[in-house]
C-alpha cells in the first residue's frame, strides 16, 4: 500500500509535521518483551496491545471485545485504520465496574488500529488509553451514545519517539454526555483529530487537554464539534505549553447548525511560551446559524508570570522548581476536567514528569 | 551585625534609584525607614531580595556574614531573609498551602534539614493561620487569588511566621489596613519576630504602624539615601513636620 498523506497546503494539516510517517511506514516494529507494568492506573478490565496487536495472555478485557468495527471513516489518517480492532458494546443501563484500560505500546514501525463505543440508553463507562513506546500509532475511534448514555475518555499520549495519530468521530444522542481529555507530553509528534455531532436534545460534549512540547516536538489538535439540536453544551478547554523550538497548534472549532437554539458552546484556548524559540498557535472558530446561543471564547497565549516567579523565589522556591508550579497550574486548568480522582491523578502525574525533565 | 548595606548604588531600567544608601542592622534590633513616595524605599527591598531588573551597580550588602547580592532570591531566603511584599503577588492555580509547603521545604533543603511533613506543615500553617484571622479554608485557595488588601497583608504575615526568618524586611505591610487589621497584623510581627537574634526593618509611610512595633531606629530615605537617622522619636518629629523639613 502506498501512504497517500495530506499535503501541509490543506488548511486543515497546515500545521501538521506528517514528514517523519513514509519512513515509519515502512520499518517493522522491533518487537520483544514488553513491560506495560507502569501504565496501569485502576484494577478493572485491561486490555494490552503491542504495534497494534492484541495481547491475550496479559489482557483482562471485561466487557471489550476484540474484532471487527465495520467502520469506515474518510479522514486521511483514520481511513487507514480498517480491520480488526477493539469494540466496547453496552446494553441498556449497562455500566461496567471499573475503569476499562488500554496500553498501547509501540516498538517502531507503523500499528493501525480502530475501535468502536456504543451506549445504549443510560449506559455507563469511563475508559483510559495510554500511548508508550515508539513508531508510528494511528488510532480511529468511533462513539455512538444513546439517550442519557455517558462516556469519560482520556487519553494519554506519551510516546518517546514516532508519531501518534488519533481520530475520534462521536455521535451523541438527547441528555447523552461525552467527555474527552488527552494529554499530550512524552516526546513524540500528536496529531489529534475530532469530529463531534451533538444530535440529540440537551447533549454534552467535552474535548480538550494539555499539549506539553519541548524540543522540535509538535502537537496538533484539529477539532470540528457540532451542535445539531437545541440545548446542548460543549466545551473544549486547551491548555498549551511549548518550549526550545516546539510547535503547539490547536484549531478549534464550532458549528451550531439551525434549530439547534439555546446551545451554550465555551472554548478556552491558551497557551504557555517557556521560550520565546517555541510557536503555539490557536484557531479559534464559529460557525453560527441559530440565534438563541451562547458561544464564549478565549484565546491567550503568553509567559510564565515575571511578578508572580519572583515572589515564589523570594519565598525560597528555586527558580526551576517554581517555573514548574506555575506551569503545572496553568495546565491543571484542563487536566482537572477529569472526573475520576485516580485518573486525574495518574494524568497530573504525568504531567509532573514530563515538567520534571525541564531544565 | 545581621545587615550591612555600604553605599549601595542600584538602577532600575537604567535610572538611578539607590544613590549610596548606607545601613546597618544588629540581630535583635527593629529598624523603620520612612521616607516619601518614590524616594526608593520598595527598590530597597527588591534590591536587598535580588529582584531581576534590579540593578546593582556600586556597593554592597552583608547578611549575616555572607555576601547577600552574590546569592539568588532563593538562597536569600534560605539563609534567613524573608521580603513582605507591597503588593503581595497573585498566583492563581496554586494553593497557599502547596506555594508555602514548598517554600518551607526548600529553603530547608539547602540548608540540608529534613522536609517537614505534610501533617507537621499543615500543624504550623494552622498555627498561624489562627494567629492571624485567616481561616484554613483561605489557605487552602489559590495564593492571594480574591483576597482583599488586608488578607493579603495578612497572608504575608502568616508566611512569614510559618518560614520562620531571622531577618524581615517588610514593605508597606501597614498600608491598606484598617486599625484593626493594623493591630493583628502588629501583633504578629511582635509575636514573630521580636525574639533575640531576629531583625525587623519596617519600610513604611506612617507614624501609626510604629506605634503598635516600636522601632529602636528610625532611618529617613529620600532622594535614594539615608537622609537622617535617629530613635523612635525622629519618626514623631516627621509626623508633625514632614518629610521635606526632617529630610532638608
Ligand atoms: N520597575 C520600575 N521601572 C522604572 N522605574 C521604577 C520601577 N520601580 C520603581 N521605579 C522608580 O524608582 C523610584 C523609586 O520607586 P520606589 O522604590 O517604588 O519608591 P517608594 O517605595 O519609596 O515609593 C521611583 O521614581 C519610581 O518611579
Ligand atoms: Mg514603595
Amino acid at each position: 500500500m502506498t501512504l497517500a498523506l495530506p499535503s501541509t497546503r490543506q488548511e486543515a494539516w497546515r500545521w501538521s509535521d506528517l514528514s517523519a510517517l513514509p519512513t515509519l511506514a515502512e520499518q517493522a516494529p522491533r518487537g520483544g518483551v514488553i513491560d506495560a507494568h507502569d501504565f496501569w492506573i485502576g484494577d478493572g478490565p485491561r486490555l494490552l496491545f503491542i504495534d497494534g496487536h492484541y495481547d491475550a495472555g496479559l489482557s483482562r478485557p471485561g466487557p471489550v471485545e476484540i474484532g471487527r468495527t465495520g467502520d469506515a471513516s474518510d479522514h486521511p489518517l483514520a481511513r487507514l485504520a480498517g480491520g480488526d480492532g477493539w469494540v466496547l458494546t453496552l446494553g441498556h443501563d449497562h455500566a461496567p465496574s471499573g475503569t476499562i484500560e488500554i496500553v498501547h505500546v509501540a516498538t517502531g514501525g507503523a500499528s493501525h488500529l480502530p475501535a468502536r463505543i456504543t451506549l445504549a440508553e443510560d449506559a455507563q463507562a469511563s475508559i483510559v488509553e495510554t500511548f508508550v513506546g515508539d513508531g508510528w500509532a494511528n488510532r480511529f475511534t468511533r462513539i455512538a451514545l444513546a439517550r442519557s448514555a455517558r462516556l469519560m475518555r482520556t487519553v494519554r499520549l506519551l510516546q518517546s519517539s514516532g508519531f501518534q495519530s488519533i481520530r475520534e468521530e462521536a455521535a451523541i444522542a438527547e441528555g447523552a454526555s461525552l467527555v474527552t481529555i488527552l494529554l499530550g507530553a512524552g516526546a513524540a509528534g500528536t496529531r489529534i483529530d475530532a469530529a463531534l455531532s451533538l444530535d440529540g436534545e440537551g447533549a454534552f460534549a467535552e474535548f480538550g487537554g494539555a499539549l506539553l512540547a519541548r524540543g522540535d516536538q509538535r502537537h496538533d489538535a484539529n477539532i470540528v464539534l457540532r451542535h445539531a439540536a437545541p440545548g446542548g453544551s460543549s466545551r473544549q478547554i486547551w491548555r498549551a505549553v511549548a518550549d526550545d523550538s516546539a510547535t503547539d497548534s490547536i484549531a478549534a472549532r464550532v458549528e451550531v447548525a439551525r434549530g439547534a437554539q439555546q446551545t451554550d458552546a465555551e472554548q478556552s484556548l491558551k497557551g504557555l511560551l517557556l521560550a520565546r524559540t517555541a510557536t503555539i498557535n490557536t484557531k479559534p472558530e464559529l460557525e453560527i446559524f441559530a440565534d438563541d446561543v451562547k458561544c464564549a471564547h478565549g484565546c491567550a497565549i503568553g509567559e510564565l508570570d515575571k511578578q508572580a516567579l519572583f515572589y515564589m523565589q523570594s519565598r525560597g522556591i528555586p527558580p526551576h522548581p517554581a517555573r514548574a508550579l506555575l506551569t503545572r497550574s496553568f495546565v491543571a486548568g484542563a487536566l482537572e476536567r477529569i472526573g475520576e480522582e485516580a485518573v486525574r491523578d495518574a494524568v497530573l502525574a504525568d504531567a509532573e514528569a514530563w515538567l520534571g525533565e525541564a531544565a | 551585625m545581621i545587615l550591612k548595606i555600604e553605599n549601595l548604588n542600584a538602577e532600575v531600567d537604567g535610572k538611578p534609584i539607590l544613590k549610596g544608601l548606607s545601613l546597618s542592622i544588629n540581630a535583635g534590633e527593629v529598624h523603620a525607614i520612612m521616607g516619601p513616595n518614590g524616594a526608593g524605599k520598595s527598590t530597597l527591598s527588591y534590591v536587598l531580595g535580588g529582584r531581576p531588573g534590579y540593578e546593582v551597580t556600586g556597593g554592597s550588602a552583608t547578611f549575616d556574614g555572607q555576601d547577600l547580592l552574590a546569592l539568588d532570591p532563593h538562597e536569600r531566603a534560605a539563609a534567613g531573609l524573608f521580603l513582605g511584599f507591597q503588593y503581595p503577588v497573585e498566583i492563581p492555580g496554586v494553593s497557599n498551602v502547596q506555594f508555602l509547603r514548598e517554600a518551607l521545604n526548600a529553603q530547608r533543603k539547602l540548608r540540608g534539614e529534613e522536609p517537614l511533613s505534610g501533617g507537621d506543615f499543615l500543624r504550623l500553617a494552622r498555627g498561624q493561620a489562627d494567629a492571624l484571622g485567616l481561616s484554613m479554608d483561605m489557605l487552602k485557595r489559590p495564593v492571594n487569588v480574591g483576597f482583599s488588601g488586608g488578607e493579603k497583608k495578612r497572608n504575608e504575615m502568616v508566611q512569614m511566621g510559618i518560614i520562620d526568618p531571622k531577618l524581615a524586611i517588610l514593605d508597606e505591610t501597614d498600608s491598606g489596613l484598617d486599625i484593626d487589621a493594623l493591630r493583628v497584623v502588629s501583633e504578629g510581627i511582635n509575636r514573630i519576630m521580636r525574639k533575640p537574634g531576629k531583625s525587623v526593618l519596617l519600610i513604611t509611610h506612617y507614624q501609626r504602624l510604629l506605634d503598635y512595633v516600636k522601632p529602636d531606629f528610625v532611618h529617613v530615605l529620600a532622594a535614594g539615601r539615608i537622609v537622617k537617622s535617629g530613635g523612635p522619636e525622629l519618626a514623631l518629629e516627621l509626623e508633625r513636620e514632614g518629610y521635606a523639613q526632617v529630610a532638608a
